[in-house]
């Protein structure tokens, strides 16, 4: 303060600089915003049956492998009503989320908002702020806690997907007796908690499989590197892994390929492996056989199904039902060359 | 009966100088009387393969805090230098070159923050939180937050060995030990710890704070870039989680390494062991088989440890030696270099 007082000029020739620093950064941050704004909105034509336009503001939670699938799948659904696209992406900040759907809703206008909430229960305040201006809040791939405000809901089943998991692994015990290394997400999140209970459930007093290690990743690659190193290490007799996302399988693949295990199917060093999401490292690994099964999203019916219940909300008319759980598509090795057409991850892969 | 002395002598001056040896060591006896096959070879290297990437990003970190500074944006410029390696110019280069250019972008993103941190009057915190967003936001924008698997060249960092020896472990070594010699014999070593124990002193004796203070922040770049190469070549692919939430880690591991939150105070060996610790007590979970839930517990518990073990030391510190009112953001009350 007191070198404030002694050199002023210099306090404000500085000073002016940071402004132009702020000024020059400002621009080129809203400059690089409009690009990508314009590359994130989906337009054909911005139209509806009605003749009006109607444009759809849609809110993620973060962008990822499957949520580029489901962004395209909400995009590619939009084109036959012809309704416009806004797309935002939150960060992984439930505050952030708010001000966006905030914005689409007060100051774009929009007629129907998506979101894939980044909090379940937070994302209440922002569906009602909707329902305040008449707007559709539809939701897809999570849940929303309260769902009084929210016109549509469409998300996987995660416990079903658990217990579909479980369904391949009981399958192959029949055969082998499998020591299961069972990896769980992030311990906050619904669906790996889902994916977690669902699996746990089926598994309970099976003949054939023992789960000999739990290990959390908080959905991180690196703790999922490491938890499997470490696990394999702590039982080398571990031949089965439940991977609870395929985002994790490439860290799973690099511990096996360190510990000399990764071996396709057929060889006696082959470690069991099934997955869920269906994304392209899924189905690579599924074309090198080196993964058994993978449990996949049903990624593009949440774009669908939420357009549909858009028009049907626009329309007038009731949505029903309010709510729907999509269960994950079996990929296993016996039925991969017929049902991968129907896997997101495959098409691309 | 000297000999004894002795040793007991330097055992005991080495376990004033680092008490975080003893624990260590007791740590690992405790693991690997309660758990079969926890005292092997094979775990004690991937224990020390695991750290690697920590001590290396962990050294860059203590020279920032070691100044005063926090650098939050360590995970997001481990994720962008990660991205940059997989990008379609840049992994085709031959190996050499795409270190090299990794590097450098570390250097870059650390100098970016030095310079924003030593010549603006803004803290480091809200510096290095701001360009944790940007690092971030632009390794999504050049990834499109996909999975890229690693050329096979690039992975030779993280999976291979030199002597028997992984090659992880040898550079985190080298970082280390290299890390520790400036810290402790060289002119700019001794110019940190002066800036960040006394910045008004250091400023007075006329040492040059803010390009030590920039040097620092680059150095911490430049080592966060070489943690990525190494972390990205063990996972075989570029994720876009990489790194996400590990400043927590690696503020952690400095921190019970015993280096002052406040500046001045600190060492390498003590950040090495403090992250040693934390990947031992990492794995010691696993072969627990405990609940997921008390991972969390434990990790928690550990920082809390770190934290109040800091703030002891400091109160001790400030009750001892220095006047209160230390806790001022780089730049403040300093006249232009």
């Amino acid at each position: 303060m007191e070198h404030h007082r002694k050199k002023p000029k210099g306090v404000i020739v500085r000073t002016s600089g940071v402004a132009w620093c702020v000024t020059v950064v400002a621009g080129a941050s809203l400059a690089l915003a409009a690009c990508s704004s314009s590359a994130n909105s989906g337009s054909a034509g911005g139209g509806s049956a009605a003749g009006k336009k109607y444009t759809i503001g849609v809110s993620f939670d973060l962008l990822n492998a499957i949520r580029q699938a489901e962004k395209t799948s909400i995009q590619n659904a939009a084109k036959a009503p012809g309704y416009s696209v806004v797309f935002d992406v939150a960060d992984q900040d439930a505050q952030k989320q708010a001000s966006q759907i905030q914005d689409l809703i007060a100051t774009q206008k929009v007629n129907a908002v998506i979101v894939i909430a980044q909090d379940g229960q937070q994302i209440a305040a922002s569906a009602s702020l909707a329902k305040a201006h008449n707007v559709p809040f539809l939701a897809i791939d999570r849940s929303i806690a309260d769902q009084q405000d929210v016109t549509f809901q469409i998300t996987g089943d995660p416990v079903s997907d658990g217990k579909a998991v479980a369904s391949q692994f009981l399958a192959a015990a029949k055969t082998t007796p499998l020591k299961v290394l069972e990896l769980v997400g992030g311990l906050t999140d619904q669906n790996a908690i889902g994916r977690r209970d669902g699996f746990n459930a089926a598994m309970a007093g099976q003949p054939g499989v023992t789960i000999v290690s739990q290990v959390p990743t908080d959905w991180n690659p690196t703790e999922a590197l490491d938890g499997t190193s470490n696990a394999l290490q702590k039982d080398p007799t571990i031949n089965a892994i439940y991977i609870p996302s395929d985002f994790l399988l490439p860290s799973v693949q690099s511990a096996l390929t360190a510990a000399g295990r990764l071996a396709p199917v057929g060889d006696p060093k082959h470690v069991f492996m099934v997955t869920i999401d269906g994304d392209q490292n899924g189905c690579k690994a599924m074309q090198a056989k080196t993964l058994d099964a993978d449990v996949a999203t049903p990624v593009a019916d949440f774009g669908k199904q939420a357009i549909a219940a858009i028009t049907a909300a626009l329309g007038g008319k009731a949505v029903t039902p309010k709510a729907v759980e999509a269960k994950g598509l079996i990929l296993n090795q016996a039925n991969y060359a017929a049902t991968s057409g129907q896997v997101w991850g495959c098409a691309s892969s | 009966m000297n000999r004894v002395t002795d040793t007991y002598r330097r055992l005991h001056a080495a376990t004033r100088r680092q008490p975080l040896l003893p624990v260590l060591l007791v740590l690992l006896l405790a693991l690997s009387l309660a758990y079969h096959g926890f005292a092997s070879v094979t775990n004690f290297r991937n224990i020390a393969v695991q750290a690697s990437p920590l001590i290396i990003a962990a050294v860059g970190m203590t020279y920032v805090i070691m100044t005063a500074g926090i650098d939050l944006s360590v995970g997001s410029m481990l994720f962008l230098a990660a991205a940059i390696e997989s990008s379609h110019p840049v992994a085709g280069l031959p190996t050499a070159a795409v270190f090299a250019v990794i590097c450098a972008t570390g250097v870059g993103m650390g100098l970016l923050n030095g310079l924003a941190v030593a010549l603006t009057r803004v803290p480091a915190l809200i510096v290095t939180l701001a360009t944790m967003q940007v690092f971030r936001g632009a390794g999504g924008h050049i990834t499109g937050q996909q999975n890229i698997d690693l050329p096979a060249n690039l992975r030779g960092i993280g999976t291979g060995s030199l002597l028997g020896v992984p090659t992880p472990i040898l550079l985190a070594a080298v970082v280390a030990l290299g890390g520790g010699f400036v810290f402790s014999r060289s002119t700019f070593g001794r110019y940190v710890q002066a800036a960040g124990s006394s910045p008004d002193a250091a400023v007075d004796a006329g040492l040059p704070t803010r390009r030590v203070i920039a040097g620092a922040y680059a150095l911490a770049g430049l080592l966060a870039a070489v943690a990525s190469l190494t972390e990205t070549a063990r996972l075989g692919a570029v994720q876009p989680s990489i790194g996400q939430g590990y400043e927590l880690t690696v503020i952690t591991a400095v921190v019970l390494g015993g280096t002052s939150l406040f500046g001045g105070r600190g060492s390498i060996g003590g950040t090495v062991l403090g992250a040693l610790i934390l990947t031992t007590v990492q794995t010691g979970l696993v072969f627990s088989g405990t609940s997921p839930y008390v991972f969390d517990i434990v990790r928690g518990g550990v920082l809390l440890a770190a934290v109040l073990a800091a703030g002891a030391r400091w109160q001790k510190t400030r009750a001892g030696s220095r006047p209160a009112g230390r806790l001022v953001p780089h730049g403040t009350d300093r006249p232009a270099a």
